[in-house]
């Protein structure tokens, strides 16, 4: 079997004395869709922010591709964050550029291609999330929905192994949701993208989810995980419970 | 070895391509073949990726620019032998569309944009004279009902105007009095008339300098909060909340801002007339000037009129940078860039305004004989 792409240990996470994730443990295998679920308030996005780096665990480690996310510094986290794109809740893009400029800000830093070929490269992307005659505009310009697809579309710029992305879906349109959702397998499938996806939508987990980890926000501890079909017969209600209202989708 | 080779054969040019096609590995390949193909004198071009080993989108990229690259110098020219991973992602692109929004971008013209400065200037005159408009109206209905006043608010503000300004204040004031003193001094002393720098010190500050230099400290601190804070809540839609609420934004946020501006301006000015008088004494007694001589001569200079036109100024001043600061905030456009151009516009339309006003106010007072 191969090496999972990211392996949790033993993550415990909170603010001051409050623990939000306690003793988490798991992995995420190369080119899979895993989906983090939970009800308001159970840590998903600190377990997300963990995972690529941006806030540092009471104790355990996060692992990409056997490095660890947590302890590495200067190049050594450069090399590790060039493997993973993220593209945040609220979309997080630069006011001040343009949705052309966001994209090719991280092909002018991270490469020596010329400006011509990041233009060229950030428009396929723009391509890519439907947002190719929108190019020009400033982020304020743009509908959420909208934002959320740049956003997508700048996490993609240089290609990364893995996308994390904080519920890409909400706010979206039934039709924008299954066609970003659709985006997202294409994006699996052909370049081995392994997605983690912070998501509350259940459509959306039913269309993409490879595997599922469901988090417990009062024992701030994993409640289930594994493969939907898996989570659906899950002998704790509670998982049942989350998954209901699409019982009969299956 | 260059990852590219280019093979004429007969009536075509084949370039092969090899190894890894992503985001850093192009950079060299794409400007070596771009430069290849530039102009190539060939009916054919085949693009062969037997030898690709990786193509991500950065890949796909280069292949499509080659593609039109070659396609420009005449050539008809196709892929051959791509990895399966490279064609779907080529699937997946509309090339001519491509080509067509990166024609897209332009600058307008410049009588366009003489236009668009002039619409923009229009604009903003409309907008001033319908925020002065709705400000005082506001405020008139704000003192006739004094109990829909948000004093609370009014009075943070005050506090945060007023109180945590002193500290500033008082360098500020009290270095203005020391280097008026000298300046003054150092050329007055060549006519033993030093003891007639404390008129000066005592008219520059009271009429012009303390009034002034308040306003513009009120300025940096109060109206660029009062923009930030305006221009953060226009960004978080909580503008459009109150709208959606019934109340009006301008009496909600800019009445409790103002009357908080102009009631402390006045103290505020006092003070720092006062520090920069000592400031001035200090230096005085330094060039061997009493306090007592100090004091009966300003007491000899200056009469009433000279701090009330000051105060009076000052009021007008406080209004001013109240009112711009919470204009350029509601005024914000969306974002973090939008907050910081709103704090810096009011921070520089008031001094403008106010040096304006000033200068205005100068001018008419020396006519007057005030």
């Amino acid at each position: 079997m191969t090496p999972p792409i990211i392996r949790v240990n033993n993550l415990t996470a909170g603010f001051a004395d409050r623990i939000v994730l306690r003793d988490i443990s798991f992995d995420v295998q190369r080119g899979e869709v895993f989906v983090i679920v939970g009800g308001s308030g159970s840590g998903k996005s600190t377990l997300l922010k963990h995972m690529i780096g941006l806030y540092r665990p009471q104790c355990g480690t996060v692992c990409i591709e056997g490095e660890d996310i947590v302890a590495a510094h200067g190049p050594e986290r450069i090399s590790i964050l060039r493997k993973i794109g993220v593209s945040f809740q609220t979309g997080a893009l630069f006011g001040s550029m343009s949705i052309l400029d966001n994209v090719r800000l991280p092909l002018e830093a991270h490469t020596d291609l010329p400006k011509q070929a990041t233009a060229m490269i950030a428009r396929m992307k723009l391509q890519l999330v439907s947002l190719g005659d929108a190019a020009d505009r400033m982020p304020a310009e743009l509908s959420g929905g909208m934002r959320k697809r740049a956003a997508i579309a700048r996490a993609m710029a240089l290609d990364p192994l893995i996308l994390f992305l904080d519920e890409p879906s909400a706010g979206l349109d039934p039709v924008l949701s299954a066609e970003l959702d659709s985006l997202l397998l294409d994006l699996s499938r052909m370049l081995h993208v392994t997605l983690v996806v912070v998501t509350h939508e259940l459509d959306s987990i039913f269309t993409i989810a490879d595997r599922v980890l469901m988090l417990d926000g009062a024992t701030q501890t994993i409640a289930a995980e594994g493969p939907l079909l898996k989570l659906l017969a899950h002998a704790n209600p509670q998982v049942r419970r989350f998954f209901a209202p699409n019982k009969e989708q299956m | 070895m260059s990852n590219f080779q280019l093979t004429p054969a007969g009536d075509r040019v084949t370039l092969s391509l090899r190894g890894r096609l992503d985001a850093y590995s192009i950079s060299a390949i794409w400007r070596e073949a771009s430069e290849a193909l530039t102009g190539i004198d060939s009916p054919r071009v085949v693009i062969d990726g037997t030898q690709i080993d990786y193509c991500d989108t950065s890949g796909a990229a280069m292949l499509l620019d080659l593609a039109q690259i070659s396609r420009a110098a005449g050539a008809e020219t196709e892929f051959a032998n791509l990895p399966e991973q490279a064609q779907q992602l080529l699937g997946l692109f509309d090339p001519t569309k491509l080509a067509a929004q990166s024609q897209q971008v332009g600058r307008s013209s410049w009588p366009e944009r003489i236009g668009q400065w002039g619409s923009n200037v229009g604009n903003e005159i409309v907008t001033l004279v319908s925020f002065v408009g709705e400000a005082a109206s506001a405020l008139v209905i704000a003192l006739r009902h004094p109990v829909r006043i948000r004093w609370g608010d009014a009075v943070r503000i005050a506090r945060e105007a007023g109180v945590d300004a002193l500290p500033i204040v008082s360098l500020i004031s009290f270095l203005i009095g020391v280097i008026l003193a000298f300046q003054a001094a150092t050329a007055m002393s060549r006519f033993g008339a030093e003891v007639f720098v404390a008129d000066l010190v005592g008219l520059a500050v009271l009429r012009e300098l303390g009034p002034l230099m308040t306003t513009i400290l009120l300025a940096g601190r109060s109206g660029a909060a009062f923009a930030a804070e305006l221009g953060t809540m226009k960004v978080n839609e909580e503008i459009d909340a109150l709208s959606t609420l019934g109340f009006e934004p301008v009496r909600f946020l800019a009445v409790p801002r103002i009357l908080a501006t102009v009631a402390v301006i006045p103290v505020l000015t006092v003070y720092a007339n006062l520090i920069g008088l000592i400031g001035g004494a200090i230096v005085m007694m330094g060039f061997g000037i009493s306090l007592v001589s100090y004091y009966q001569e300003l007491l000899g200079m200056l009469d009433l009129s000279d701090l009330l036109t000051g105060l009076g100024k000052s009021l007008l001043f406080g209004v001013i940078v109240a009112g711009v600061g919470c204009l350029r905030g509601l005024q914000a456009g969306h974002g973090a860039a939008a907050v910081g151009r709103s704090a810096t516009s009011a921070v520089v339309s008031a001094i403008v305004l106010i040096v304006a006003v000033d200068g205005l106010f100068t001018v008419i007072f020396y006519y007057a004989g005030i």
